[in-house]
């Protein structure tokens, strides 16, 4: 009876062996590649984030347009959440199985590039320049070293919403959005609606849809920490934005911000929609939420102002790019599909299903009068597409990636009244400063 | 002949034993005792993960605690949250349990009502609780101005944010009070018979028997939610966007090392900072298992 016991314990190891083994051999893309390339196929394995209902028909139709382009090369498409996509990127590269391509983020593209994350496509682009065709800030963002690590995919940038009727209403002219900082104030005034100390409706409030950083690259065009690894954070252009930042804050209060904040975030209540707020920063793609829960939104988009005449209407934004992480099988493959992928005709079905911003100059160009668009989708689609030089990115600082934490709470404790613009901005920049010694 | 049976038999279910545990064995020395000591190792170099990884000596130790203002500011929070949430997640959990060990009719229905915030967790339950939190239009404000307070603009107010954390928390105390439960339904009734022929009320009742008898089950919890309390991520992460909230009130120890580790790339000082997590926790839980024979006590005189 007794060599029976072990019979149970037996079953149960093989049962956890048979697990460990299916566990290792499943998901594997490197021995599906296998698999197919018997067939004289490679197969891709093609990393997104692009899993809504929206976009992942739209990215799966590219791929399938590519799949049927050619007989060579077959790309899978693997959604992972936004949450996951690049710490398990990362792990995949350390492990030397990642993907073949994937979306990551431009900004810290070079960084990326720096720690050998990314592969250099300098050697592809010697023979096959597209440099030329995406934006150049865009462009400049995916270089380390000269070298270029990811090609520019989709892109956002800033631009002001107004409701014409509201204007009207308040007797201005709604074909005249402000230009100015100051019109903007002045505007927001006779815009907004008073009920005691609640607001009826909000003329304009900077910050919703946007932070301080916005309109400091506004101001002076420069970022926190420029290419040189120079610390610009206090400087005169960013102090009078802060302070101009911490006037509006002082003028609506923190209640009613908050509170406004909060309904904004709920996206079918947004105050935008229901006329309650008559001005607003945000992205091009915010149409999109414009048409779908405001149809009726008497609406119009223009340029964010400028700080003062003259000093350029300089917006923000970020994007994507597709790149082949470092140790990827087949990156001439790789290259093969980034290139349809950012090629004119994939980003202007992008642009145009997605109502998104792309990288490619002359896709967007044609995307802004296509047929599928009405009147409105045009209008702001146009207007984004004349905003998009004027955009600026903020890469990532090679010398300090995470500065923006020091950075942040300053502000905060500007709009909480802790400190005076200058002395937050003074210590921001003190604490950014050490930060780069450090290294 | 007897005794060499009885050794044998003995060997034989000790080699059981380790075959039974082998997958763990395995899967511990794979997956914790290894990437524990790689850590270990990496926390004295400049790793980071693709690229680089040069001895560095103990320079990432001397920047955390000579030059990091955020490393103070993350351990900070993370001790607030620790140093509240544990004794008042314990406390609410132990006069749940009372309040439910109880037999009147319908209590089943009660248990699973107080049960089910314990079913639920993550993202999605940070998500509700954001909504639930909003200043303006929130549950918990609109129910505080009902009787007539205003309520603070919790997630937004660097001064709310923490204890904004910890009343939702709080809400989850179901865990801990299913184990709070199955200890005090444990109890002998007799003990009860004798104190109430001795004439102690209700609450002598419960502060000299029920608590005394429970205190093993609350010495474990307090001892995993303080490992578990150092641990608090998930909800900073959800709940700030990732960037450590206001003024970096919600800039949690382990937030911080994953920006470090994931966004900066500096993943040996990330290891570094893991290691001092580690020794902090580890010191505290060697002084709680220290503390515990004071005042745990063990019936039948079992340690």
């Amino acid at each position: 009876m007794r060599r029976f016991k072990w019979v149970p314990a037996l079953l149960i190891l093989m049962l956890v062996l048979s697990g460990c083994n299916g566990f290792t051999k499943g998901g594997s893309g490197a021995e599906k590649a296998d698999a197919e390339a018997e067939e004289g196929k490679i197969t891709l394995d093609f990393w997104t984030f692009w899993g809504s209902e929206i976009r992942r028909p739209i990215i799966e139709k590219i791929i399938e347009d590519f799949n049927n382009s050619q007989d060579e090369i077959e790309v899978k498409h693997t959604f992972i959440p936004w949450g996951d996509i690049w710490t398990k990127e990362l792990a995949a590269i350390a492990a030397g199985d990642p993907p073949d391509v994937v979306i990551n983020d431009i900004n810290a593209t070079a960084l990326r590039g720096k720690n050998q994350q990314a592969e250099n496509l300098s050697k592809y682009l010697e023979e096959d320049d597209i440099s030329g065709d995406f934006y150049e800030e865009l462009w400049n963002a995916t270089l380390y070293e000269g070298d270029s690590y990811g090609i520019p995919f989709n892109t956002d940038t800033r631009v002001l919403f107004y409701n014409k009727d509201a204007f009207e209403e308040a007797g201005l002219d709604p074909e005249q959005p402000p230009k100015t900082w100051d019109e903007l104030w002045e505007y927001a005034e006779k815009l907004d609606v008073k009920d005691g100390e609640k607001y009826d409706r909000l003329g304009f409030y900077p910050m919703f849809g946007v932070q301080t950083d916005v309109w400091m690259m506004n101001a002076d065009n420069v970022n926190f920490v420029d290419e040189n690894s120079e610390v610009k954070i206090n400087t005169p252009a960013k102090l009078d934005t802060l302070e101009w930042l911490n006037k509006w804050h002082q003028k609506y209060g923190a209640d009613n911000i908050n509170s406004w904040k909060a309904q904004m975030e709920s996206q079918q209540a947004n105050p935008f929609f229901s006329g309650d707020l008559a001005m607003l920063v945000q992205t091009p793609t915010f149409y999109t939420q414009i048409r779908d829960y405001a149809p009726d939104l008497n609406f119009g988009v223009a340029l964010l102002p400028e700080k003062e005449p003259g000093n350029g209407h300089t917006s923000w934004g970020g994007g994507f790019v597709a790149e082949i992480p470092a140790g990827a099988e087949n990156p001439d493959a790789s290259w093969e599909f980034i290139k349809y992928l950012t090629s004119k005709e994939a980003q202007e079905y992008w642009a145009v299903k997605n109502f998104d911003n792309v990288a490619n100059i002359e896709a967007s160009e044609s995307a802004a009068s296509s047929d599928e668009f009405n009147d409105n989708g045009k209008m702001v689609y146009e207007l984004a597409v004349e905003a998009m030089p004027l955009t600026m990115l903020t890469p990532t600082s090679l010398v300090a990636p995470d500065y923006m934490t020091l950075v942040n709470p300053e502000f905060d404790n500007v709009y909480l009244g802790k400190k005076t613009p200058e002395q937050a901005l003074k210590d921001a920049q003190a604490a950014v400063e050490k930060e780069i010694s450090k290294k | 002949m007897a005794g060499k049976r009885r050794f044998n038999y003995k060997t034989k279910e000790g080699l059981q034993g380790y075959l039974f545990i082998l997958p763990w064995i395995i899967g511990f020395i794979v997956f914790t005792a290894g990437p524990l000591l790689f850590s270990f190792a990496a926390s004295f170099t400049n790793y980071n993960v693709t690229s680089q990884m040069d001895f560095v000596g103990l320079s990432n130790y001397e920047k955390l605690f000579s030059g990091d203002q955020l490393f103070w500011t993350s351990l900070y929070n993370t001790l607030y949250y620790v140093l509240f949430s544990v004794p008042l997640t314990t406390v609410g959990a132990i006069l749940l349990s009372a309040l439910l060990n109880r037999d009147i009719p319908g209590m089943r229905l009660f248990r699973t009502i107080y049960y089910l915030p314990a079913v639920l967790s993550g993202v999605g339950v940070y998500l509700l609780w954001m909504q639930l939190l909003e200043p303006g239009t929130g549950m918990v404000n609109t129910v505080l101005a009902w009787f007539g307070i205003a309520g603070p603009n919790w997630l937004f107010d660097p001064d709310w944010t923490k204890p904004a954390l910890i009343f939702m928390k709080l809400w989850s105390v179901g865990g801990g009070m299913l184990l709070y439960l199955a200890s005090m339904q444990g109890i002998s009734k007799s003990l009860y018979e004798a104190a109430e022929i001795d004439g102690a009320n209700a609450w002598q009742q419960f502060t000299r028997i029920t608590i005394p008898m429970i205190t093993p089950v609350i010495f474990f919890d307090i001892v995993t939610s303080l490992i578990g309390g150092f641990q608090i991520f998930q909800e900073a992460y959800v709940m700030s966007n990732g960037e450590g909230g206001p003024v970096n009130s919600m800039l949690f120890y382990n937030l911080y090392m994953w920006q470090k580790a994931f966004e900066a790339f500096d993943m040996g000082y990330a290891m570094a900072m893991s290691w001092i997590l580690f020794v902090i926790v580890f010191a505290l839980t060697i002084v709680n298992l220290k503390l515990a024979p004071k005042w745990v006590h063990y019936e039948g005189g079992g340690k």
